[in-house]
């Protein structure tokens, strides 16, 4: 352990604070020095410019432990303000008595626990951290209790009376998460009940991202819950390819299907559920395409399921490739720069040899490897073709623009002027995946995650089509539900991709892209007029089930996208009739009970309410008697997940 | 507050119960308590925790800063200690489980483009024993002499030596 080495340690600089946090702490600050230094003298001055506070600290003091006792905050008497300043200073004023900075230095504090590398953390120790999400999820959006540093066992107040709401505001980072390792998700909520009454119209742009299921499978054969954010339950559905009806040639790319269907969870609710399949082209037909790969080589990719594993995937994809296309690589972070120049896809050994001779290391962040990857994009443009930069990475996301707002900008305005983007994500402990999601997005591309040979096989050779070829793009989904049958909704999955109502019929709203053969199921779980609800019955407002109306619908689809090329939408509709509903889950197709059995198992991995009602065994005999021929093994092995899972409930 | 006032007479003012000089002091060294827990806790939650704690408890304490010492120094302690009870609190709450993942660096910003092995060091610092730890982060991340570190840590110097010694013989293994 050198110095010089140490001394890098000075390199890294903490950001700038938010203005809101520094806000909130001068506001807390001054609240507690007025708390410290009510009735001292003080200038008429400062008296206006004290905020207001109600009654003086005395009665304040005294109305406190007076009302302490009893409903402390409800009475509304109490500036809660106040209060709370009252609660914790008065303590901390003893707790600085006796322990201040300035006391001496207790040698004999306890040590942190032993430091492991996270993928070999202890079940337990992930079980415990998930709960404590989960905890803090009931809690509401204050995750942390007050930051109150009040040893407990010796004050007069108990702990309970600092309510998180009250001591301090909400969090604001989204992208904070305890997990181990640092793999980052963007946390959210499980999308709600509805009311249909009250909010009959749903929207929501697909989804046909697969990363999460892979991301969920390396942690459940790792013997570990994945946290709840990790869990996309629409992610999860949609990496499994369903059979739904083809569209008629030449008419619209995809034409939905729609089944009504018992819930296999909940004996009062129905599961909607709408399928669409994109037409698939055979790879001969898929015009040529221009590939930039934009490789990661910083010091973290040197694992055998990163670099090396992104190699034999690209060997994949190279092997893929015409003599009408063209192969280009850039590496960032590392060693920098472009590795090759855009190659005939017949010159293979060219590229395998280019491939073959990345290394993982260095220090120095690559710039303008984005720059680069897109100067090369467009210098190999196809007209007609895909123009496609595939960004492969296990979190590192230092491409040369350090802004991800400004990077997003980049990859839109590349994105308009014909060069798409896909994430690649490897390896864990760095995964960044609300980064990968939002670049993916902005780069009317899809993220994956990729994490095993098989895995790159799936999406690298199997999907090159719909990674190659975009059928439709921006294609939104809005259901109106008809309140003369359906008294709640609740959409399960796309959380992430919720979209406002007005949303839909606005053209600049960018959402997700189907590729060829690429097929998208959404499934709402509905109750239907007159069954019991979560909720009961309005006394006095009006209630659902007196709207009068058709009640031959339970609700109406539309469909919005946009051909490859075009600036316009399409619309496609399509009824959800009453009639012809399926009564018992047998008499589903089979893609349909394993869809159900996948939506099922995400939501409770999420730890899901609304699925206590079903076990991991109903779960796993669904998905096996939706299971199929199953040529590709994928819902064997999904199977077996739903195994590991409920062995680690 | 026209005139820019020294820390010292910003100090004595606000103790004194000088609203606008308490304002203006913590609104000039808040940047230095969100930085300095930033560097300890490595990431934007927590550092806004402390840097909120801290500022709370500057209200009650600053009549115990006796002038001794300068008071960045003594700053240096408070937003130690309330680093090191906020981290004993998340242990507790997580009863048992592994604190320390709670405030390893989770959100590095991206611009940082430090190297990987700076950043692995960066986190195997924070993992060490809250002694060790403070030293070294003193020592090397904010560049203080042996000599400041002892008296922010109130220790001797010679102990701040064995710390540092210490950490580096666990870094070794850690790194």
């Amino acid at each position: 352990m050198n110095d010089e080495f140490l001394k890098s340690l000075k390199n890294i600089e903490a950001p700038a604070p938010s203005v809101a946090a520094r806000e909130r702490a001068l506001d807390a600050a001054m609240t507690a020095f007025d708390a410290v230094h009510e009735g001292e003298g003080e200038t008429q001055s400062e008296k206006n410019a004290r905020p207001v506070q109600g009654i003086g600290w005395g009665e304040r003091l005294r109305s406190i432990t007076s009302d302490w006792k009893r409903n402390w905050t409800m009475d509304i008497r109490i500036p809660l303000g106040a209060t709370f300043v009252a609660i914790l200073v008065v303590p901390m004023g003893w707790y600085f008595m006796n322990q201040t900075a300035l006391t001496p230095v207790d040698l004999s504090l306890p040590t942190p626990p032993p430091i492991e590398k996270a993928q070999e953390a202890p079940v337990a120790e992930m079980e415990v951290a998930d709960a404590r999400t989960r905890q803090a999820e009931q809690l509401g959006a204050a995750p942390q209790p007050a930051p109150a540093p009040v040893p407990m066992r010796d004050m007069a107040f108990e702990q309970q009376a600092v309510s998180p709401a009250l001591a301090r505001a909400p969090m604001g980072s989204a992208v904070y998460s305890p997990y181990p390792g640092g793999d980052r998700f963007t946390a959210f909520d499980e999308g709600g009940v509805k009311f249909t009454a009250n909010e009959p119209v749903s929207t929501f742009s697909i989804d046909v991202d697969t990363a999460s299921y892979a991301y969920v499978r390396r942690s459940l054969e790792m013997g570990q819950v994945p946290p709840a954010e990790a869990v996309r339950v629409e992610e999860l559905i949609n990496y499994f390819s369903y059979d739904y009806a083809a569209p008629e040639a030449g008419g619209d790319p995809f034409t939905p299907t729609i089944a009504v269907h018992p819930s296999p969870w909940n004996a009062n609710s129905r599961l909607v559920h709408i399928g669409i399949k994109a037409e698939n082209f055979d790879i001969s037909e898929v015009p040529p395409a221009n590939l930039v790969m934009l490789i990661d080589t910083s010091g973290s990719m040197d694992e055998p399921d990163k670099l090396p594993l992104l190699k034999r995937a690209f060997t994949l994809l190279v092997n893929e490739m015409g003599p009408d296309d063209t192969v280009s690589i850039v590496t960032y972070a590392g060693s920098a720069g472009v590795a090759l120049e855009p190659t005939s896809g017949s010159e293979k050994a060219k590229i395998l040899a280019a491939l073959e001779t990345l290394q993982p290391g260095g220090s120095t962040a690559g710039a303008q490897g984005i720059e680069a990857a897109y100067r090369l994009a467009e210098q190999a443009m196809v007209e007609g073709g895909t123009n496609r930069v595939l960004l492969a990475t296990d979190g590192d996301f230092n491409v040369g623009i350090s802004d991800p707002d400004g990077l997003e900008r980049v990859i839109e305005a590349e994105r308009q002027k014909g060069v798409f983007l896909s994430v690649l994500g490897f390896g864990m402990g760095n995964y960044n995946d609300a980064v990968m999601q939002s670049l993916a997005q902005a780069g009317n591309g899809n993220a994956a995650y990729i994490d095993s040979y098989s895995e790159a096989r799936k999406v690298l050779v199997e999907e090159l089509g719909g990674t190659l070829m975009t059928v439709a793009k921006d294609v939104k989904v809005q259901v109106e539900f008809n309140p003369a049958t359906v008294s709640e909704y609740r959409l399960i999955g796309y959380e992430t991709r919720a979209l406002a109502r007005e949303d839909f019929n606005n053209d600049a709203v960018d959402a997700g892209d189907v590729g060829a053969g690429h097929s998208v199921t959404a499934i709402y779980e509905i109750v239907p007029v007159g069954a019991p609800g979560s909720a009961d019955p309005l006394r006095y407002g009006e209630d659902a089930v007196a709207v009068p109306g058709d009640d031959a619908e339970y609700g109406f689809l539309k469909i919005r996208y946009k051909a490859p090329g075009a600036d316009v939408s399409e619309l496609i509709e399509a009824p959800i009739p009453v009639a012809g509903q399926y009564q018992v889950m047998s008499d589903l197709p089979e893609d349909m009970r394993f869809a159900t059995a996948v939506a099922a198992f995400g939501q409770k991995l999420r730890g899901s309410g609304y699925l206590a009602g079903m076990d991991w065994d109903a779960i796993r005999q669904l998905a096996q008697s939706g299971r199929g021929e199953d040529e590709t093994g994928r819902r064997a092995e999904f199977i077996r997940l739903v195994d590991i899972a409920a062995s680690l409930e | 507050m026209n005139v820019p006032l020294s820390n010292n007479d910003l100090v004595r003012r606000a103790a004194g119960g000088d609203r606008a000089a308490f304002a203006a002091l913590v609104g000039e060294h808040y940047d230095f308590m969100f930085r300095t827990a930033y560097k300890w806790c490595g990431n934007r939650a927590d550092a806004e925790d402390v840097a909120q704690d801290v500022c709370v408890r500057l209200a009650r304490a600053l009549g115990s800063f006796d002038g001794r010492s300068a008071f960045t120094s003594w700053l240096y302690r408070v937003v130690l200690n309330a680093v090191r009870d906020r981290q004993r609190q998340g242990a507790r709450r997580a009863k048992q489980a592994d604190a320390l993942r709670e405030v390893s660096a989770s959100d590095v910003a991206p611009d940082q483009e430090s190297a990987v092995a700076e950043r692995q060091l960066w986190d195997a610092v924070r993992q060490l024993p809250e002694k060790q730890r403070d030293a070294m982060l003193l020592v090397y991340a904010e560049e203080r002499s042996h000599a400041e570190t002892a008296q922010i840590m109130g220790v001797k110097e010679s102990t701040v030596s064995w710390y540092v010694h210490e950490a580096k013989k666990a870094l070794k293994d850690m790194v």
